[in-house]
């Protein structure tokens, strides 16, 4: 592992060392720190999915072309974030009946499926997935597409409140739409 | 295909969105009822409480309804009534205004 790599993956762990605290000394209990890991796997997955379109809008900025190569990191990061965030839905609900009873919420069935959709990515998150899957890897990957949708759904009606969702989603999208129009002049 | 398919989920998404709106309630400060107060009530009529907050001059509860439903439910801090129940955005009672 380069030095690089060994700090990214430090900066992608540290916000988590204040909820394992506080989750460990007692002042957060697991319902608290849902918000918090959900806010940090949807954003690693936002950084994750910024750089494509922001190295076609700067295509000699070094450290874009950096993010890029650790592009993958970002993911992983999201979806473990995503994996604790789930599991302390699981510990906080305590109970399969009330999971199943909100279940078809619109704020909670979009959460399980951006979800379902982030486990083939994570897996496939590596070097020997990559070489064996060729082509097929990248089409798979674009999966994350529906699952930021779905994502930015669960954030808006779990709680009911846009705002924090699209502060974090409206780059997103105002890049995408950067990139698809200068994709379509380009062929044209 | 995948734009069909996309077409579909924004359609579906959006056919479930319309119930938003958070609950607000305009009250002069000096009526309000404390947040112990509230709970007592509530607890003995069979809920459970975890937390109760000022949201938009309503109290918020996060807790379990008697019927065992985990929800956030509003309600009115001079007359202590129960304004809105949802549960994860979706909303389960609603206060009928046409009542009062």
């Amino acid at each position: 592992m380069t030095l690089g790599k060994g700090i990214l993956w430090l900066v992608l762990a540290l916000p988590s060392v204040p909820m394992t605290i506080g989750y460990a000394g007692g002042s957060a209990d697991a319902e608290s720190l849902l918000h918090p890991t959900g806010e940090f796997a949807a954003r690693w997955m936002i950084i994750a999915m910024l750089i494509s379109p922001l190295r076609l809008m700067f295509p000699d900025t070094r450290w874009l072309k950096w993010m890029g190569v650790h592009r993958r990191a970002f993911g992983v990061a999201a979806f473990v974030y995503a994996l604790v965030h789930l599991l302390l839905y699981v510990v906080d609900m305590g109970s399969l009946q009330l999971m199943l009873d909100e279940f078809f919420a619109l704020g909670i069935w979009t959460g399980w499926a951006a979800f379902a959709i982030f486990i083939p990515l994570a897996i496939t998150s590596n070097e020997q997935s990559l070489r064996a899957l060729g082509a097929r890897w990248k089409r798979l990957h674009r999966w994350v597409y529906p699952a930021a949708v779905l994502t930015l759904v669960h954030w808006m009606f779990v709680h009911n409140n846009f705002g924090p969702a699209l502060v974090h989603f409206v780059p997103l999208g105002l890049l995408e739409i950067y990139r698809i129009t200068r994709v379509r002049r380009e062929k044209t | 295909m995948k734009r069909i398919g996309l077409a579909l989920l924004v359609l579906g998404v959006s056919g479930q969105a319309y119930a938003t709106g958070l609950m607000s309630c305009e009250n002069d400060r000096d009526d309000w009822r404390t947040k112990d107060e509230l709970e007592t009530k509530i607890t003995a009529e069979g809920w459970k409480v975890r937390k109760v907050k000022v949201d938009e001059g309503c109290y918020e509860v996060y807790g379990t309804t008697p019927e065992g439903q985990r929800v956030e439910a509003y309600f009115d801090p001079v007359t202590l009534e129960k304004l809105l129940v949802a549960r994860r955005g979706e909303i389960l009672f609603r206060k009928d205004d046409k009542e009062e």
